[in-house]
């Protein structure tokens, strides 16, 4: 009896307690497309310390499952007038995301202000290609925040035993080097692979200096057409089918967000040696050779040796700040984008997944600590980024209703993978059906 | 568009209701007058139903042909929509008979109020959670609609219209008659068998059956995962079997004539639980003096499954029928989406996939909310067609 009434008391100890702490904390809610301990947790973790060091913000983070939920759930929030106060976007929604209407530009925000209690955002200290990516009429708008780049995963255990000593850079190199692998004895299935995802077909055109859409890859104006299509596009699924008619490619039919998974179990199952993917998951593509017994060093992406390496273009995602925020959540909400991507930050979120230390102080504080020395595949996606010439091609396109297009890319790269179509058909006939959507996109959006 | 159309068709729609409901009238002895009078009206809402909303833009000078057979076949399906329901309700009234069967059963309710305050609940759930989402899919279906913009355009049937010519929308429809088809057919030849093993009186045949049931109870996801385990081309354990057994490597997944393969066989796997449950509970009433008569006979075991047990399985064989079709149709979505993503070469991109495609990854609301009519019209349309002719071969029994 006695228990029972020291739970009641407990209870409504507890009930005169929660609605105080309510009231006194603002809630600043963050929505952001991960569910996976490793990142989903990182941020978890950063708002539990940010809600301790400023105790008068509470700061929820809730994970989607991917890009495309979080956008729906966004613009659907956006009717019901339920927005939370940061969304994360991924880079090539970031026309929609302008168009939209539910977003204010950082700069805007911020105003004269260079830091919002206590927090500074040094916006100059972010490092040049995710500048100038979100930079938007000389305007700094989102937040960058898990930025990547493609790089390429060799299996150098497989690749010494046939003979070949460094990760090819061209594609005539990775034909070379596939040339040798398939030839072992113990040659894996396929020689390599590469996630059916647009944004690789975009890695590689970008890599030819060719634009994926008009008006300057739609930085100097809104694109209305795109123009992917080019010698440079079709150079690029005509190689890769030919990889795949001499067996060397290995395409798994997934397309997309699902593609990624299929490369991870052949990559690190060995039935493959190489593979192109995100520099978002360096950690884990090393981690897999350590526990499997295999060697993964990474490179850039090979390129194609007729047209030359001008740069890559960076992926990932970046955090909007929602417009029309009552003053005190605004203030919260840029406090903890200042929080959230600070040099220790931004550092060990580097190291925990292998996205890009956006920030120059960020890279300087690794360097020091010898981190890049000890963990040589993790400097690969920035050095490709800082070696990169900054072109309307390489800064990236920036189009409306990009999500809807990319899957019309990735379908073209299927028919040319698995039927006897010629690439340059395939192609133009997906420039003409992405064409079509980007036009329908622009009657609804443009002014 | 003349300007004078709409008034037309309006004219159009009271002669042809008026001359139904006055025809229907007087074969049932009552005043044609009155039944011409209501079917004018009848037919003019009837036509005006789908075209006042569109404004008779299918009709509009530089619409095409296809335009054109559209508004007609919409204009048809109005009056048809509206004419009929009317004709039987007022034949019904006019002839003094109650709407609603006369309720004469013990315990039924006796007012009017009681009972639809009790339905109430449901009723409002349903209108808003149900009806008028689905209202608000025809006037979506007629608009250049995008998630997160907050503009719209009206295209007419633009939205329809443009599936006549595209081939990739014949192909998915192809598809899923096929698949679905399959699904119900494999499924269902399966489960009697099953059913009819399990059914036999054998040590432990309880724990066969709860076994044999689980499959039902997991979620399509999770059987997308399990089967993608097993289906994987390079890494799967069929392939390893296979591989190892007979030399053989199937690319299930990343070759368009497997791939909807094993979409039938994890969707099969999957609702087997379901029938077997029905198929088991069903043999439980096959009566045993008729195999134990047919047994005397002589018939032997097969005929005696073929010519007795089948037949009188027909009733839950028609109900399985329906409702595997059904969960072909929409319900495979999960499964689809963990194992193929509706791909290679949209080898098993079926219309419920493809509405998901277009509507939530390529954000067109409008497209996807035509698409999503058209395959509502299509399940209705082939539940009535399995009515009609089911009715006629299942015997209920004495």
């Amino acid at each position: 009896m006695l228990k029972f009434k020291t739970l009641v008391v407990a209870l409504l100890a507890l009930l005169a307690v929660v609605p105080a702490f309510a009231q006194d904390a603002v809630d600043v809610k963050v929505w952001i497309a991960f569910t996976d301990a490793g990142r989903l947790g990182w941020a978890q973790e950063r708002a539990a310390e940010f809600n301790a060091l400023f105790p008068q913000y509470n700061v929820t983070v809730e994970g989607y499952a991917n890009y495309e939920e979080l956008f729906a759930a966004t613009a659907l929030a956006a009717e019901q007038n339920s927005l939370p106060a940061i969304v994360q976007y991924f880079e090539v929604a970031t026309q929609d995301a302008r168009d939209s209407g539910y977003f204010k530009s950082i700069a805007e925000a911020l105003g004269d202000r260079t830091e919002v209690n206590g927090q500074a955002f040094n916006l100059d200290d972010i490092i040049g290609p995710v500048a100038a990516y979100y930079t938007l009429d000389g305007q700094f708008t989102s937040m960058p925040w898990n930025t990547s780049s493609a790089i390429w995963f060799s299996n150098m255990t497989i690749l010494n035993a046939a003979g070949v000593d460094a990760p090819p850079a061209t594609w005539d190199e990775v034909e070379a080097a596939c040339e040798k692998v398939m030839a072992l004895d113990s040659a894996p299935e396929y020689c390599f692979t590469f996630p059916n995802h647009g944004w690789f077909f975009e890695q590689w055109l970008a890599q030819q200096n060719a634009e994926f859409a008009n008006n300057g890859n739609g930085r100097d104006a809104r694109a209305t057409e795109v123009t992917f299509a080019s010698d440079a596009g079709v150079a690029v699924l005509a190689w890769l089918d030919d990889m795949a008619q001499k067996g060397y490619l290995y395409y798994s039919g997934a397309q997309g967000g699902a593609s990624w998974s299929t490369v991870d179990q052949a990559f690190s199952s060995q039935q493959v040696a190489m593979t192109a993917y995100s520099s978002s998951d360096t950690a884990v593509y090393t981690q897999v050779g350590v526990d499997n017994g295999f060697e993964v060093l990474a490179s850039f992406l090979p390129y194609n040796d007729d047209t030359g390496w001008t740069g890559n273009l960076i992926g990932g995602a970046s955090l909007w700040l929602v417009n029309g925020l009552a003053a005190e959540v605004e203030d919260g909400a840029l406090t903890f984008l200042a929080f959230m991507t600070n040099t220790e930050n931004a550092a060990t979120w580097h190291q925990t997944t292998g996205y890009i230390a956006i920030r120059t102080s960020a890279n300087e504080l690794l360097a020091g600590e010898g981190w890049f020395e000890t963990n040589p595949n993790f400097s690969v996606a920035a050095d490709q980024l800082a070696t990169s010439t900054v072109t309307s091609a390489t800064r990236g396109a920036i189009l409306g209703a990009f999500p809807a297009i990319r899957n019309v890319v990735t379908a073209a790269v299927d028919t040319v993978l698995l039927t006897d179509s010629a690439p340059a058909d395939v192609l133009a006939q997906a420039q003409a059906d992405a064409n079509v959507i980007l036009e329908e996109y622009n009657l609804l959006n443009a002014e | 568009m003349d300007s004078s159309l709409p008034l037309l068709v309006a004219v159009l729609g009271a002669v042809l209701g008026g001359g139904l409901l006055g025809w229907s009238f007087r074969r049932a002895s009552q005043s044609p007058a009155l039944g011409a009078g209501i079917g004018a009206v009848a037919g003019v809402f009837g036509v005006g139903l789908f075209m006042a909303p569109l404004n008779f833009c299918t009709f509009e000078a530089d619409r095409t042909t296809a335009d054109n057979v559209f508004g007609v076949l919409l204009i048809a399906a109005g009056f048809l929509l509206i004419v009929l329901p009317v004709r039987w309700v007022a034949l019904r009234l006019a002839a003094g008979q109650r709407l609603i069967g006369a309720q004469s059963t013990p315990g039924a309710f006796k007012g009017t109020v009681l009972p639809w305050l009790f339905l109430l609940p449901t009723l409002t759930v349903l209108v808003l959670f149900l009806y008028y989402p689905s209202f608000d899919t025809f006037r979506l279906s007629t608009l250049l609609a995008r998630l997160g913009t907050p503009r719209t355009a009206f295209v007419c049937v633009n939205n329809y219209t443009r599936l006549i010519a595209d081939t990739s929308y014949l192909n998915s429809l192809v598809l899923t008659l096929l698949i679905s088809a399959a699904i119900v057919v494999i499924g269902l030849v399966l489960s009697l068998t099953v059913a009819n093993f399990a059914y036999q009186p054998i040590k432990g045949a309880k724990i066969y059956r709860a076994l044999l049931v689980w499959p039902y109870a997991i979620s399509p996801a999770v059987a997308g995962v399990i089967f993608l385990i097993l289906f994987n081309p390079t890494g799967g354990i069929i392939n390893y079997f296979l591989g190892s057994l007979f030399n053989l490597k199937i690319p299930w997944l990343n070759d368009p004539a497997f791939a909807p393969w094993a979409i039938i066989l994890a969707s099969v796997w999957k609702s087997m639980g379901y029938n077997i449950l029905f198929y088991l509970a069903g043999l439980q009433n096959v009566p045993n003096d008729l195999l134990e008569a047919a047994a005397i006979d002589g018939a032997n075991a097969l005929q005696r499954f073929v010519r007795i047990v089948v037949p009188m399985l027909s009733p839950i064989t028609f109900f399985l029928v329906i409702t595997n079709m059904t969960y072909a149709f929409f319900d495979t979505f999960g499964t689809i989406d963990y194992l193929t993503g509706g791909g290679p070469l949209s080898s098993t991109t079926t219309l419920m996939y493809r509405i998901y495609q277009v509507g939530i990854r390529n954000n067109d609301l409008g497209k996807a909310s035509a698409e999503s009519i058209i395959l509502f019209v299509l399940v209705i349309g082939l539940t009535y067609l399995q009515f009609r002719g089911g009715e006629r071969r299942v015997s209920y029994g004495a």
